[in-house]
């Protein structure tokens, strides 16, 4: 039976991670981690690892906690919120998700043990300058060798770079897009570290006929770039939700800066003119906690299906998003403009957001090109039991 | 959490789908969409209640005993979305979602006894009677004046916007039976019979060309005691009640889809310079933005129905975000469709209704109700309570 209201664990874990976020990452803290040397926090990581969080969406045989992708919504709201850094998108769901779905038993071992035991990051270097929003456009090549594979192409700003041991690196064998787990110190593998809009950091990758072994193929057999989709669409539904935490955090922080300020003496939030901009602030923020939720539940649906959830919460949200971060910063005045709060910081991750795996244009087109099909067009979004 | 039909639903689902096949016919689809108002032509709206009533399926949401359906909520979406995508005229109106929901909750065994069975069968067609000339959103300033005499009230003064009243037997209404005090407390709720001497009707024809709403005038109207709902000074109360039905008591996902589906279809035949609007960029742009706008409404109704499923209540902000979200949905649906009609724009039918008209194609008939539709859809940031007064609820909800 339809259900859309979370379960006593689900409310649970998302008390959890929101009380973890805010004593352990307060906007101080996370402001001295950007000013860092690393731009990270290993005790932060290692800490995660500790509260399960690296181990969530895996299943049991594989050493994780069977999660589901609303539990890993819930995370990624509160990840909002705190404006964390470290790239638990990028370790967890992207490079962990395809290892997962792609690796050996020896692989998964390997890699997502070390994921989940919080000693290993992953990261998965997969678009290129030119791929924009065609994941097959790739023209990074994997040559066989006589033990091994050898890879040479460019990978610019992999999320999580900066943080990894380990590169999930695809590339053309025989035509066909691959993945290969490439170490991070490989000779002929050049990483350089870029800092990013919304304060977090990733990495510029060239690999010059670098030799891998051939363990180091993941899903020699799997259609990896349908697989890669996949988890695109898994990440884009917790960015999703990521933003849905931060638009919270951004109306509840305007809602309380305006009932404080006074101006002409009264508050701020006496005057009809701003509590109707904040209740437009708040229907925005409605309608994407309702477009993250289809993203949610629409990972595992057929593609069309999941096209629909996730590329249409992504386009809608980043459209609303937008609205609500402008309007955040204007309600604070000139403090909105300032570094010193966290609104600007909230606005420029979104801003990162809406140009991280897909452009809000590019959902838009995506979403478009599936419900030109009447039968999604018109489709039910409750779905028949399998 | 997950949004899967169970597998009664889906049986439940292909039932409603083939009740419809066979019951709604030809006419009755083409007279709703040729019909650019929110509720169909009663003429048509009573043809198909009446095969909905052989069927027992007249009032989803009413509870078995008052011969309503009894299902449950996951039940009452999918039929509305069945009936929806069927495209059934819209014929459920005050009488089923407004006063019967206030008889079975105020009234008492007499009234619910005479009152329900007469909704069911069409017999009663009912109008509201709440807004006046000088009281619209300040609702509670309303001058309409009851004074009691003996075993009735004598009623004097005039409701406005009263939706096929001049197809109607009888208003609920609010009156004022005291002056005193605060002016939510004068209030009282009565039933008009408006075959009484002294009623009168004003038509007002709106700017869609169509006679649905009305002016009521009261020239010392005679009602009964016994045609109070509540008691004297109780009219606000149930008031409000109402007004939850008005705003949120319905689902809008089905009919929101039906008419994105609608402009999907009116898009995708060729213009007459071959091209077809699916294919314009521009166009296609807007049309997505839509669609999921749509899909984020349809799962905000199915997150506050999952609430109420356990037993909660939605919240007021996402109540009013849906009331809000809906209209602006609706009017950039009718929007969008009356931009493609390039100088045909200009031509306007005058003759209501609409289906009495010869008979053309489709999509041609879709081209002449598409202007009147757009004009139509700007009243629905105004009924129900118009969107200022959504967000002054909003706000409310924020900021205490």
């Amino acid at each position: 039976m339809m259900d859309l209201n979370y379960s006593d664990e689900q409310l649970l874990l998302k008390e959890s991670a929101e009380r973890f976020l805010k004593d352990r990452y307060d906007f101080e803290r996370r402001n001295k981690i950007i000013a860092s040397k690393t731009g990270y926090d290993v005790g932060i990581w290692s800490e995660m690892a500790d509260l399960g969080w690296l181990a969530l969406p895996f299943a049991e045989e594989n050493g994780g906690l069977g999660g589901g992708a609303v539990e890993i919504s819930l995370i990624m709201e509160a990840v909002g919120r705190a404006l964390m850094v470290e790239p638990y998108l990028a370790c967890v769901i992207l490079a962990g998700g395809l290892v997962e779905k792609l690796g050996s038993a020896d692989q998964k071992a390997k890699i997502l043990g070390g994921l989940i035991a919080g000693t290993s990051r992953p990261a998965l270097a997969h678009a290129e300058r030119q791929t924009g929003f065609d994941f097959g456009n790739i023209a990074a090549t994997a040559t066989k060798s006589r033990d091994g594979y050898t890879i040479s192409g460019e990978k610019p700003l992999v999320p999580g770079g900066p943080f990894a041991d380990i590169f999930l690196v695809s590339a053309r064998l025989d035509g066909a897009i691959k993945l290969f787990a490439v170490h991070a110190d490989a000779s002929d593998l050049i990483r350089t570290e870029v800092k990013l809009v919304d304060g977090s950091r990733a990495s510029d990758l060239v690999l010059d006929n670098v030799a891998v072994p051939a363990s180091a193929l993941l899903g020699a057999e799997a259609d990896t770039l349908a697989e890669i989709e996949a988890t695109y669409d898994r990440a884009n539904a917790a960015l999703a939700s990521e933003a849905v935490g931060i638009m919270d955090a951004l109306m509840d922080a305007t809602v309380a800066y305006t009932k404080e300020r006074v101006q002409f003496g009264k508050p701020l939030a006496a005057f009809q003119a701003l509590q109707h901009r904040m209740a437009e602030m708040a229907v925005k923020c409605q309608e994407a906690r309702g477009s993250a939720l289809l993203a949610t539940l629409s990972v595992d649906a057929p593609r069309p299906m999941r096209i629909r959830g996730v590329s249409g919460a992504r386009a809608k949200i980043g459209k609303v998003s937008r609205s609500v971060a402008q309007e955040a910063i204007q309600l604070h005045g000139a403090m909105g403009f300032s570094e010193e709060m966290p609104v600007g910081a909230w606005f420029r991750r979104l801003y990162a957001i809406e140009n991280t795996f897909g452009t809000t244009a590019d959902h838009l087109k995506r979403y478009s090109e599936v419900v030109r099909d009447p039968a999604v067009l018109s489709g039910s979004l409750l779905r028949e039991p399998v | 959490m997950d949004l899967l039909m169970t597998e009664e639903e889906v049986r439940f689902r292909d039932e409603v789908r083939a009740f419809l096949d066979a019951h709604l016919g030809a006419d009755l689809k083409r007279a709703e969409r040729l019909n650019p108002s929110f509720l169909a032509d009663p003429a048509v709206g009573l043809k198909w209640q009446a095969k909905l009533n052989d069927k027992g399926w007249v009032a989803p949401s009413w509870p078995k005993q008052y011969g309503g359906t009894g299902w449950t909520l996951a039940e009452r979406y999918i039929f509305d979305q069945e009936c929806e995508r069927a495209g059934e005229p819209h014929f459920r109106g005050a009488s089923i979602k407004m006063i019967a929901p206030v008889i079975m909750r105020y009234g008492n065994d007499a009234q619910k006894g005479f009152y329900l069975p007469r909704i069911l069968s069409g017999e009663d067609v009912w109008a509201q009677g709440y807004s006046e000339p000088g009281s619209g959103s300040d609702l509670a300033s309303l001058k309409t004046k009851a004074a009691l005499d003996g075993d009735h009230y004598v009623i004097n003064g005039s409701k406005i916007w009263s939706t096929l009243a001049h197809h109607a037997t009888r208003m609920f209404a609010l009156v004022r039976t005291a002056d005193t005090g605060k002016k939510q407390e004068g209030i009282t709720f009565i039933l008009i019979d408006l075959k009484s001497p002294g009623a009168t009707i004003r038509p007002i024809r709106s700017i869609c060309g169509t006679h649905e709403f009305n002016q009521v005038f009261f020239d010392d109207v005679k009602v009964p005691v016994s045609d109070r709902i509540g008691e004297e000074g109780e009219g606000w109360d149930i008031a409000k009640y109402l007004l939850e039905f008005e705003r949120g008591g319905a689902f809008a996902g089905g009919v929101l889809r039906a008419i994105l589906t609608r402009l999907h279809r009116l898009a995708s035949e060729p213009l007459a310079d071959g091209r077809k609007m699916i294919d314009d960029p521009l166009f296609m742009v807007r049309f997505a933005e839509i669609a999921t706008d749509v899909d984020a409404n349809d799962m905000l109704e199915l997150a506050a129905m999952s609430k109420v499923q356990a037993g909660g209540n939605p919240g007021s902000v996402p109540s009013s975000t849906m009331k809000i979200e809906r209209s602006r949905i609706r009017q950039s649906i009718a929007e969008l469709a009356a931009s493609i009609l390039g100088p045909d724009a200009l031509r306007w039918e005058e003759y209501r209704p609409l289906h009495d008209l010869p008979e053309e194609s489709e999509i041609d008939e879709e081209r002449k109700v598409a202007s009147a539709v757009y004009f139509n859809s700007r009243s629905q940031s105004i009924f129900g309570g118009s969107n200022e007064i959504q967000l002054e609820i909003i706000a409310k909800t924020l900021l205490r």
